[in-house]
């Protein structure tokens, strides 16, 4: 359960701080819905980027 | 009367002041953690004073501990990362002494409230971008940047890395607090199944041995989790600072 947590929580997290980027672009810039449509795109990528680290597939990457 | 989520509610003990039209008041959370604080300090305190060259019970737990992060510390970040070790040290034991708590019947868990591993984890964050600031200057921006990428796909990928750098401290404080509360979830729910139970008579009583032998087990494992979820918060952290020492992989 604990390494479901890790990996599920770095997904989520990729995804959330893509989502809000997305949308205080769009509020300051009023881009609307362009910034919100491509930094949550960008921001599942940085999920699925997190979660490959955390699950230590690419060990020469994972920053240590 | 069964409500498993009544463990989370956070009742005033006493009002210290208002800050604007805010109140300021000390709650039963505040009080757990100054009893978390005070254990550490009577384990670390009350386990060094006695300095005896072949420790007992009490100066033992206080070195295993500090072995324990100092070796943690060692191995992510590096001997560098050992101008961290207070700030780690204080972050692995506040989080292990009061999940421990925690798992004490009746007891409040401090660690399951996000704004509380939110602002562990803002600290950690914050801590890593000042000193990688103040140590490598703008060199820190390697980060972001990662060698042996092609030039014509290098702005998406610095714009993933700002990305993944953001999400760290949400990932670092959800994973925490998400563990602590649906493991005390979990057993608050098994435990009710007994009383449920108990309410068909004979029959019931025979059938509550079930939920509450998983309680047992539960609490056992919850145990495991405290534990675990303070190592895993600790790690991240030696990780984190790890790249404040050397960013660029």
């Amino acid at each position: 359960m604990a390494r479901g947590f890790r990996l599920s929580s770095e997904l989520i997290a990729g995804v959330v701080v893509g989502a809000v980027i997305g949308w205080g672009f769009d509020r300051l810039l009023s881009t609307s819905p362009w910034g919100l449509i491509v930094f949550f795109l960008l921001g599942f990528v940085a999920g699925v980027v997190n979660v490959i680290r955390s699950a230590g597939v690419s060990p020469e990457r994972t920053g240590r | 009367m069964i409500d498993p989520i009544h463990q989370f509610n956070i009742d005033k003990i006493f009002t210290i002041g208002h800050i604007g039209n805010q109140e300021i008041a000390f709650t039963n959370s505040s009080a757990y953690m100054f009893v978390s604080v005070a254990l550490i300090s009577l384990l670390m305190i009350g386990g060094v004073a006695g300095r005896q060259l072949v420790p007992g019970r009490f100066q033992s737990m206080a070195e295993l501990s500090y072995e324990f992060v100092a070796n943690t510390i060692r191995s992510n970040a590096g001997s560098e990362g050992m101008k961290f070790f207070p700030l780690v040290f204080s972050l692995f034991m506040f989080i292990m002494v009061s999940n421990m708590i925690g798992i004490i019947p009746y007891t409040f868990t401090v660690s399951s409230h996000i704004i509380v591993t939110v602002s562990l984890a803002l600290l950690v964050f914050f801590t890593v971008l000042v000193y990688g600031f103040y140590k490598n200057g703008l060199k820190f921006f390697k980060l972001f940047v990662p060698s042996g990428v092609p030039i014509y796909i290098l702005p998406l990928v610095v714009v993933i890395e700002i990305i993944s750098f953001l999400s760290r401290p949400v990932s670092h404080s959800v994973r925490l607090f998400a563990n602590m509360l649906a493991g005390h979830i979990t057993l608050k729910v098994f435990a009710s199944f007994v009383t449920m139970l108990g309410a068909f008579g004979f029959v019931g009583w025979v059938g509550a041995i079930l939920p509450l032998g998983l309680t047992v087990a539960l609490t056992a494992l919850e145990l495991l989790v405290a534990f675990l979820q303070a190592y895993v918060f600790t790690i991240l952290t030696c990780i984190y600072i790890n790249d404040a020492i050397h960013p660029g992989h």
